[in-house]
């Protein structure tokens, strides 16, 4: 009697397995998808972008999403060239505080609202509007009067001259979407899906899970070979490169450093690395005993094998920095980077008065950056090989920030791991936000309190210099007074690591950490 | 029973009072100024100024307080430091995926997690039963992210059956369903059993038995109905741990849920969504853990809850 009721359960089991067994061979597998024509294509990225309006963009995947909606005025090319986007031309004033911009004409928003100066004025007066309270409303700070002077005519007034000014109009998050879109909108309230300009519309975004958009048709500059643009978001790595290798998706940003070699054996695969803009570095306190000594700073220096920690930890993917900026960064030149030589290291340090060692703290982050708790570690054993005790001391995130924040009669750090990511391409952003003496603690973001009179002078008339050449020398000169007054321990720039199926073609891997779909096309 | 009911709804006030005043201080109370890490490392002092303003960070604790208790009262939980949407907004968009994909694993595992433990126990000892528990053992000890990395190496990438991440059809909820479910199933299969055991030995199985019962009728309706109380305790707090432990397998698989939703808060502190998200998980919790005692009630009808004055 038992058996024959568990019998009558096992076969219940077995048909529901079959029926199962059944559904899943009837489903369409990915192999058939693929033979049909290719008119979408899939990129995965790691994060979700917060918003797509303008004014509450603050991340990488956010630009990478929003660039194929909505467009500014100039764009940066990957060597840092800036090229007319929305403004086809533009001039300044002889003493460079008024800035004209001639207006693309018979360009119209995805909604049919044409492009004039008064729709790019709406959008720059609400992205400096203190009430919205823009994250990257600094880019525009210098700005002070936004007026639409004729139909195609935009003229911004600044305060003073303010040399940079291109290199923030062409952020990403400076973009203009629809006047229609704006109007009636409070201080508060945010655009969900953003009426633009650019090579796609965007359809839908399915919180959490994707963005899709399909080609504009009447862009105005070369219209898209691939008629759908699909962004998903999958958060975590090892499933991103799951969907690569099952063609779910086409592409994937941020690739595991470990990873990146077995996927590019695989031949459907093509790993593409680049630099970002981030330089991470441990400043000194410079106002501290006995990091006064220049002798102490360069002999900590000489003392960290950067090679090493690049091809040890990083797989290659980083580099060395040789400057305190990326090469990218315009205004940068190579200076370094310091030689890795623990005995010069020993002498310097014995010159300042410690040839029986030094005790140190490190502070750092932990999770913030790839590998940065690695790093520290990694620090701490080479200054030990050179009679430097550091105490690594992490904290987490949102406490370590305001630890570093401090005055420096307040500072109670050594030294401190960060980085920096020089967003706007420009030197102006890398150098004097980090390294005048203006911006010391509690007034910006120099949180070693460096100071040198010769620079500061050099990075305020760089601000206002319009000559582009003039100002690579003034930077030229600033990069290598700072290198030579080694504030910091220079360290790396961070990579980034893209992959791509090899039938894809066309992405733009952006130095900025955009993936861009444009020009793409698939290879058959 | 209604007064039972009522009385348990009124004790849920203090309960989500205190639930409240505690996600209030954990964000609170952690050390650093939250106004910098919403501002970001790169920020300048003025925006990082705005910042503070904007979301009342320069208020005094007890203001901040009442003015979060003021929006909760309205259902207002504030708006996400990172998104800038209403947190509400954040939630309903995210919790109908999260309810799909517990519900589905709760169906999975109970399916499979109760069916196994009949099996198990009218077969004890046998192959099958052996098998089982250990496959049970192994479920409940398997890590969820390493299980969900195991199945899309298996059904993804090697057989290309079911898609690795994401949403859309049914085919994207397998195999998230059964990491999720997994663990569950497990501990109610070796729960099934082992009260399917005590119950097949008490007297009026025997009883039933020496009625002439066919042995269906005495394990289906006699044994089953008596062993599944302490099984349907598990399976309502597994409900609620589903819901709230879906937050490794919504971040492996993409499956874009209120876990995922409070993972990703964490990351960014991001202070209004973990209030609002965690307030949800423990209102959530609280509530089943009610139904659970009251479907008690309706399966046992020895139990009272009246201090038993009845007993």
């Amino acid at each position: 009697m038992r058996t024959t009721h568990t019998r009558g359960l096992m076969t219940v089991v077995a048909i529901g397995l079959t029926v199962l067994f059944l559904f899943l061979m009837g489903c369409p597998s990915e192999t058939a998808e693929e033979t049909e024509v290719r008119d979408t294509l899939t990129i995965a990225i790691g994060a979700e972008p917060e918003s797509l309006d303008p004014v509450n963009m603050t991340s990488a995947p956010a630009a990478t999403v929003g660039e194929h909606v909505i467009e500014r005025l100039i764009y940066m090319e990957e060597d840092g060239s800036l090229v007319p986007m929305l403004a086809e031309s533009w001039s300044a004033n002889d003493d460079s505080t008024v800035w004209t911009f001639n207006i693309r004409q018979g360009v119209q928003f995805h909604d049919g609202e044409p492009l004039n100066a008064e729709a790019v004025a709406v959008n720059l007066r609400r992205f400096v509007d203190p009430e919205v309270g823009a994250a990257y409303a600094f880019l525009l700070g210098s700005v002070q009067e936004i007026t639409a002077v004729s139909e195609y005519e935009l003229e911004l007034r600044l305060a003073q001259p303010f040399a940079p000014i291109l290199s923030h109009l062409s952020h990403s998050f400076i973009g203009i979407v629809s006047p229609a879109q704006l109007e009636g909108l409070g201080p508060n309230d945010a655009i969900e899906i953003p009426v633009g300009t650019g090579p796609y519309v965007m359809d839908a975004w399915n919180r959490g899970e994707s963005i899709t958009m399909s080609v504009n048709a009447d862009y105005y500059g070369n219209t898209p070979q691939i008629e759908n643009l699909v962004f998903n978001f999958i958060p975590e790595a090892s499933a991103r490169i799951v969907a690569l290798e099952t063609g779910e998706a086409d592409a994937i940003m941020a690739v595991p450093p470990q990873d990146a070699s077995r996927l590019d054996s695989d031949p459907n695969i093509d790993v593409v690395y680049q630099t970002s803009v981030r330089t991470i570095y441990i400043s000194f306190n410079n106002v501290r005993e006995p990091f006064t000594d220049r002798r102490v700073r360069l002999a900590m220096n000489h003392a960290i094998d950067k090679q090493a920690i690049v091809d040890g930890l990083f797989g290659g993917n980083a580099f060395v920095a040789d400057a305190p900026v990326v090469d990218a960064v315009f205004g940068h030149v190579s200076v370094g980077p310091y030689e890795y030589n623990p005995d010069l290291a020993r002498e310097l340090l014995a010159e300042a008065g410690f040839e029986d060692g030094l005790d140190i703290t490190i502070h750092h982050p932990t999770g913030r950056y790839p590998l940065d708790a690695t790093v520290a570690e990694a620090v701490q054993d080479m200054l030990a090989d050179v009679g430097v005790n550091a105490t690594l001391e992490t904290r987490e995130w949102s406490s370590y920030l305001s630890f570093t924040a401090q005055p420096p009669e307040l500072a109670e750090y050594d030294t401190f791991l960060l980085g920096w990511g020089t967003v706007t391409l420009d030197s102006d952003y890398g150098l004097f936000a980090l390294l005048h003496t203006q911006q010391w603690n509690p007034n910006g973001n120099n949180r070693g309190f460096y100071s040198n009179e010769r620079v500061d002078e050099l990075l305020s008339a760089a601000r206002v210099e319009t000559d582009p050449s003039a100002r690579e020398v003034m930077y030229a000169e600033a990069i290598e007074l700072i290198w030579d007054d080694a504030p910091w321990i220079f360290l790396y720039n961070e990579g980034q690591i893209n992959a791509v199926r090899s039938n894809v073609g066309g992405l733009i891997h952006h130095p900025l950490e955009n993936l861009s779909a444009w020009d793409a096309f698939f290879i058959d | 029973m209604y007064q039972y009911i009522a009385r348990r709804l009124l004790l849920t006030v203090p309960v989500v009072f205190g639930v409240a005043v505690i996600v209030f201080s954990i964000v609170r109370f952690l050390p650093g100024d939250p106004a910098r890490a919403i501002a970001g490392v790169q920020a300048t002092p003025e925006f990082i100024q705005q910042v503070r303003i904007r979301y009342a960070l320069d208020e005094p604790l007890h203001v901040q307080f009442g003015l979060y208790l003021r929006g909760l009262a309205r259902g207002d939980l504030g708006q996400s430091t990172f998104t800038r949407r209403p947190v509400t907004t954040e939630i309903a968009e995210r919790f109908p995926r999260t309810l799909l994909l517990a519900s589905i694993s709760l169906a999975f595992a109970t399916v499979l997690g109760v069916g196994a433990g009949i099996v198990s126990a009218t077969r004890r000892n046998s192959l099958f039963d052996n098998a089982s528990m250990f496959i049970a053992l192994v479920g409940v000890a398997a890590p969820v992210f390493w299980l969900a990395l195991m199945l899309q190496l298996l059904f993804a990438v090697q057989l290309r059956l079911l898609p690795a991440t994401g949403m859309g059809s049914w085919r994207h909820l397998v195999l998230p369903a059964v990491t999720l479910g997994s663990a569950s199933a497990a501990l109610m299969a070796r729960i099934t059993r082992s009260s399917m055991l005590e119950v097949l030995r008490l007297d009026f199985i025997t009883t039933a038995r020496a009625k002439g019962l066919t042995e269906r009728v005495v394990i289906y309706k006699h044994a089953l109905k008596n062993a599944l109380i302490p099984v349907v305790t598990v399976l309502g707090l597994q409900f609620g741990i589903l819901l709230g432990g879906a937050v490794l397998t919504e971040t492996v698989f993409a499956w874009p849920g209120v876990g995922r939703l409070l993972v990703d808060a964490i990351l960014r502190r991001d202070y209004p969504v973990v209030q609002g998200t965690v307030m949800l998980l423990a209102l959530l919790f609280v509530l089943i853990n009610l139904v659970v005692d009251i479907v008690y009630a309706f399966l046992d009808p020895r139990i009272h809850y009246q201090g038993g004055s009845e007993e």
